[in-house]
């Protein structure tokens, strides 16, 4: 030890005792379950009986284990399903909230941000009777479009919660419609922080509209996007209540996604040291995709 | 974006639970501390005890604890109502080594598995007497290697409940619906001369896995044989399955999830004819059917079907048990309480009486309390006619695997479901699914694996 290191702390100990609270927390909510969860991943142990050391049993189960591929599979269609409508929906209706023209924008705000403070179970309810495959209220509405305009070919069939194809769609659906207003208030945030000389400048200039959102609110949006689609990336990996009302993962598998699986193997079948393993394994993944996010921004942000 | 992380903080949060409590590994108390039980049973309990249930068996618990009180003035019942997530609960507890309640219940489905964990009161010296009194179903769930672990409390005898004014008006005899094909003619007749409006059953696609479970009981078809190997791939089975594939082929299924909104409404309105279910579902219609009770007798009962004429028509779906864990410190008084509650006829019928919880002891089911008139269900004697032939219900092996195997069979359930009912290779796979996952012998696998 330094002994300097020593009276250092000594010295300056009751700005240590100030400082202390946050790490004590942090050591017995963070760090403790963080480490103990690793431990976990090398043994068996169902919560009640002894814990058997494994070893790296539990990496070996891994790979062969064709539901937990599945679930990383539909995590990644759910991902591409959902992402690009959300975030292409969030910045319109972000731009038309930020448009001077608006009025009442504080309503359509608050209306677009209500589906993402609503309880699950109220919308489990909801959505329950609107994908039902019998009178549903979607396949409803389908069918009067499919009357009114009969050359669309609309049957207003479609079993959406009771077919393999359409489970991860209307899990889509539903994430979209939740998840839409808080990106756009984060984007709107991003909007309003860009200056308005910046348009005044071009307009002086003569930019188009077109060429103002092409030259200044696009590269200038660059941070917000990418912040967005990092919440997003998190979001889908780790996405469970959607799905668990929703289809609680089926039909099959078909909608078994990341966080469902997590939470079966842990809750319905007690794996904690298997589902600590796994849990462990993506987050790694996870996390070196957000380092390489990150990275890329701030190689962005300097090169510019 | 969806922040919605909630296995993850769970996770955590459990594990620091767990470990803040130094000493948590399991400890094997359960055996040494069994003679206590044994030796003190005959004293004069006394003490303070904690019980644990959800919502309606906790009820029922709490009404019956004054008559124990008066019966035992030494001891004192708490009965806790835990909500949701008491599995979760009593993990926890049974893992710190501390914490447990003195008396809990369990699902029967669930209570294989928690024993396996040896960490209940081994009541086999004390409840051995009452082995001839609960139906052999029941035991079942309790014992692990012939040794008593968990009491039976209540049965689900399974029935149809049927609309009578919908049967009148299509002309259709219940009495005479004996056998699954009949079931499925008659649905036909409904659907047909009703225009399509009204299906004979709710049956969703993605919860085919009770009605499986029904229709084995029936058959004799196990998901694991008597010494846990995995022996779902049977004749047996694909019989089971055989009547789910006509069901569904008929059109005579609504595909709504159990306990939806369409389902409810299913109650009170011409969308659905009949409901199979257990005892406990009565309570529901009876609650739900609110627009139906204002024409009283519209509901009533009839047997379930048989898979051959002159089958076995009967079958159990869920149904509970009192455990004692080995935590409990009084012994005796726990014993006390769930020889009370479960073990007694004036136990067992006040459970009845106030929350219609249906008495697994067979001597309560002889009485009149049982055979009364259900008023509901248009003056059917409701209670003696679930009563009948409980003692009939084949056993399911459930072993600790079970939930899990469950959890597997609904998967491909559903799945064979959205994928035309037309899989000669189902079990074989399923049983191939189950051998890697739960590391158990399929009872077929010398064959099989050639």
């Amino acid at each position: 030890m330094n002994p300097q290191w020593i009276t250092q702390v000594r010295r300056y100990r009751h700005f240590y005792l100030f400082i202390s609270p946050f790490f004590l927390l942090f050591a017995v909510f963070g760090l403790y379950p963080l480490l103990f969860s690793l431990y976990l991943s090398f043994v068996k142990w169902d919560g009640m009986t002894a814990m058997q050391w494994v070893g790296l049993g539990n990496f070996r189960r891994m790979l062969d284990d064709d539901i937990l591929r599945r679930s990383l599979w539909n995590t990644l269609i759910i991902g591409l399903l959902y992402v690009p409508p959300m975030m292409i929906m969030a910045f319109v209706f972000a731009q038309l909230l930020n448009a001077p023209w608006l009025k009442l924008k504080a309503l359509y705000r608050a209306a677009l941000f209500v589906p993402c403070v609503t309880p699950m179970v109220v919308i489990a309810v909801v959505f329950g009777v609107i994908f039902s495959p019998e009178d549903g209220v979607l396949n409803f509405i389908l069918q009067r479009i499919g009357h009114l305009l009969p050359f669309l070919h609309f049957q207003g069939e479609i079993p959406w919660l009771t077919s393999e194809d359409w489970s991860k769609v209307s899990v889509s659906i539903l994430v979209v419609w939740r998840w839409t207003g808080y990106n756009m208030v984060l984007m709107l945030a991003g909007l309003q922080g860009i200056p308005a000389d910046y348009y005044e400048a071009a307009e002086v200039d003569g930019a188009s509209a077109f060429q103002r959102m092409w030259h200044i609110t696009l590269p200038m949006m660059r941070p917000t996007f990418r912040f967005c689609g990092l919440l997003s990336l998190l979001g889908t990996i780790y996405m469970f209540d959607e799905v668990f009302v929703l289809t609680n993962g089926g039909p099959g598998t078909s909608s078994t996604n990341f966080g469902m699986y997590l939470f079966n193997i842990s809750f319905d079948q007690f794996k904690f040291g298997y589902a600590s393993c796994v849990a462990y394994s993506v987050a790694i993944f996870v996390f070196a995709a957000a380092l390489l996010v990150n990275r890329l921004n701030r190689g962005e942000q300097e090169g510019a | 974006m969806t922040r919605s992380q909630i296995t993850h903080p769970i996770t955590q949060f459990l594990f620091c639970l767990t470990l803040l409590i130094p000493g948590c590994s399991a400890s094997n108390r359960g055996s040494e501390q069994s003679s206590l039980l044994t030796q003190t049973a005959s004293g004069n309990p006394r003490g303070d005890i904690t019980v644990w249930s959800w919502n309606i068996a906790a009820k029922a618990l709490m009404q019956a604890t004054p008559a124990f009180e008066r019966k035992h003035p030494g001891v004192h019942v708490h009965v806790e109502m835990t909500g949701a997530r008491m599995q979760t609960r009593i993990m926890l507890a049974l893992a710190a080594g501390v914490g447990a309640p003195d008396v809990a219940s369990l699902q029967q489905t669930e209570a294989p598995y928690f024993i396996s964990t040896r960490q209940f009161t081994d009541l086999t010296p004390v409840a051995e007497k009452y082995r001839s009194m609960f139906p052999r179903s029941a035991w079942n769930n309790c014992t692990l290697n012939g040794r008593i672990y968990a009491i039976p409390w209540d049965l689900g005898p399974c029935a149809i409940y049927y609309k009578r004014d919908l049967f009148l008006r299509y002309g259709i005899d219940p009495n005479r619906i004996k056998t699954w094909d009949d079931y499925i003619a008659a649905g036909q007749e409904i659907l047909h001369k009703s225009g399509g409006r009204t299906k004979m059953l709710p049956l969703g696609s993605n919860d085919l896995e009770s009605m499986f479970e029904l229709l084995i009981e029936e058959t004799g078809a196990q998901v694991f044989d008597g010494d846990g190997r995995i022996a779902i791939n049977s004749a047996q089975s694909r019989q089971a399955l055989e009547i789910i594939r006509r069901m569904r082929a008929a059109g005579i299924c609504s595909d709504v999830p159990a306990y939806s909104q369409e389902w409810m409404a299913g109650f009170n309105d011409e969308s659905i004819a009949t409901y199979p279910g257990a005892f406990w579902l009565s309570g529901t219609i009876e609650d739900s059917s609110t627009d139906y009770t204002s024409k009283k007798g519209n509901w009533a009962v009839f047997r379930l079907p048989s898979v051959v004429p002159g089958g076995i028509h009967v079958s159990n779906l869920g149904g509970s048990v009192l455990v004692i864990p080995a935590q409990c410190s009084n012994k005796t008084a726990a014993w006390a309480f769930v020889e009370y509650a479960l073990c007694s006829r004036e136990g067992q019928l006040s459970l009845y009486q106030s929350e219609k919880l249906f008495p697994a002891f067979l001597p309560a089911l002889k009485s009149p309390a049982i055979d009364a008139r259900d008023p509901f269900f248009g003056g059917q004697h409701v209670g003696s006619f679930f009563a009948e032939g409980v003692t009939d219900i084949r056993p399911l092996n459930r072993t600790k695997n079970w939930t899990e195997a469950v959890g597997y069979l609904q998967q491909d359930l559903s799945h064979w479901a959205s994928t035309g009912m037309n899989d000669p290779g189902f079990f074989h796979r399923l049983e191939l699914k189950l051998e890697s996952r739960l590391d158990e012998p399929s009872a077929r696998s010398g064959d099989s694996q050639q």
